[in-house]
């Protein structure tokens, strides 16, 4: 769920860049100076951070009615991780709002902070989480992706609550409102995306252990 | 996406440097934000509208399109501000006279500095706006990869879309349940080809050389400051108006 441009008044706009730069900027600079060290790091980032730009853009199957994206923000923190996620979703929200006019300029760091910080962390927490209670595989894949996929979705909901708190209830009620209202079609579609991100992940732990093995991702005792 | 990018590369505007167009654009766009909106919007709203299509040639439709984009996010969030609601004695939801104002005010608000951002996509290629990026303090090896992402973003998007059309065509999203499941192949076999795409690449740069510096060509344009002035000064003469109607109107 994008904020739209030109929708957080200015102060708010100012407030979550201002949140979002440290996480960015940390990140940009483990990922520059990685990059150095090894040139080809350049050239698998740049094809992940394009394959998540597509990711993002493929139609999920519809459950609403309205026309519905994936994020994939918990498949880039089971396979990135949230360190790089930052710079990666950074980079992947610029093109949406640049070749898609999805989100914006203004609400670039409220939207980062969501999708590109708050949602991977989560992923990545519930993902290692439940992989050390012993989960197999595709619960914890599923949990993370859904969960994630919430998350990101209360901390719009509460990114719009503080910049319009309810006139009679406040921040509570406003919260409230945009969660139940953006409930609607999050819900089923982190559900749907969860079902999706375990169906990719099992394809790539089936196929390709080699690349996951480059990434770092080692689901050590497999199902 | 090909339908922004396509203006952005074909527009009459193509030529200038993208300084001349990301000031203007940029300076109106804080002014959206400073400014109180239901006086100046429509004033920046129609500003931009013009510059994208009697300026820079791009179709109407084109601008139309790019604008309504947010259209879904608008409407389902922007009525939710008109609305109150209170748990003091059970549950209750009004109609509040302030947020309705709030409602329309950031209604107003996002539609002039979408188009601010229309513009600026309809007219400037993103590589150009990414060049400009070095100037701002962003390492070179970050713009390289941001480039080096946008480029592969179509031939991605080529792929994703033939995989989808060869699943279509094989009744693969006949129903949900295979919807989702053709979807997860589609996204899972894409990943494994950007992986595979990466390492081509790697060879064939290691075949030439490549130390961790990819060399482009890129085009050097003049800045035309009479161009620039006029801009600046427009969005000076519009933040100006904008003002004076604040200060005029109720």
């Amino acid at each position: 769920m994008h904020i739209a441009e030109g929708f957080l008044p200015p102060v708010h706009a100012i407030a979550w860049t201002a949140i979002a730069l440290p996480f960015v900027v940390v990140s940009a600079y483990r990922v520059n100076r990685l990059m150095r060290e090894q040139p080809q790091v350049k050239l698998l980032l740049a094809a992940s951070g394009a394959y998540a730009f597509i990711l993002s853009a493929l139609k999920l199957p519809s459950v609403t009615g309205s026309c519905s994206h994936a994020t994939g923000t918990g498949l880039g923190a089971i396979l990135f991780g949230p360190s790089v996620m930052a710079l990666l979703g950074t980079i992947v929200l610029l093109f949406q709002a640049l070749l898609l006019a999805h989100g914006g300029l203004t609400t670039l760091g409220a939207n980062v902070f969501s999708m590109a910080i708050a949602g991977p962390w989560i992923a990545y927490a519930v993902f290692h989480g439940t992989r050390r209670l012993h989960a197999p595989l595709a619960v914890s894949v599923f949990l993370a992706a859904t969960l994630g996929d919430w998350g990101t979705y209360l901390v719009t909901a509460g990114q719009l609550a503080l910049a319009f708190p309810d006139p009679v209830s406040g921040i509570a009620g406003a919260v409230l409102k945009f969660a139940s209202v953006f409930a609607l079609t999050q819900v089923p579609l982190a559900i749907i995306e969860g079902l999706l991100t375990v169906i990719i992940v099992n394809l790539l732990h089936q196929n390709s252990r080699e690349e996951l093995d480059l990434l770092a991702f080692a689901p050590e005792n497999s199902r | 996406m090909r339908a922004i990018d396509h203006h952005a590369w074909s527009n009459r505007w193509r030529d200038w440097h993208p300084a001349e167009k990301l000031i203007p654009a940029g300076g109106l766009l804080i002014l959206t934000l400073v400014l109180p909106p239901l006086s100046s919007g429509p004033l920046i709203l129609a500003a931009m509208a013009w510059a994208t299509v009697f300026g820079a040639g791009v179709p109407a439709r084109a601008l139309l399109h790019v604008l309504a984009a947010p259209a879904a996010f608008l409407l389902l969030s922007a009525p939710f501000l008109a609305i109150s609601i209170s748990f003091t004695d059970g549950f209750h939801w009004q109609w509040s006279p302030q947020g309705w104002r709030l409602a329309l005010e950031t209604i107003t608000r996002a539609l002039a500095a979408v188009s601010c951002l229309a513009f600026l996509t309809l007219t400037t290629p993103l590589t150009d706006l990414i060049t400009l990026s070095r100037r701002l303090g962003i390492p070179a090896g970050l713009v390289e990869l941001i480039l080096l992402v946008y480029r592969l973003i179509f031939v991605f998007a080529e792929r994703a879309m033939t995989g989808q059309q060869a699943q279509a065509a094989r009744l693969g999203y006949a129903r949900m349940d295979r919807s989702v499941r053709s979807l997860g192949w589609l996204a899972g076999t894409l990943f494994q080809r950007a992986l595979h795409q990466a390492r081509r690449m790697e060879i064939g740069l290691a075949a030439r050389a490549y130390n961790g510096e990819l060399r482009v060509l890129g085009s050097e344009r003049a800045l035309s400051w009479p161009r620039l002035s006029i801009g600046i000064v427009g969005v000076g003469l519009i933040g100006l108006n904008g003002a004076w109607l604040a200060h005029t109107l109720p």
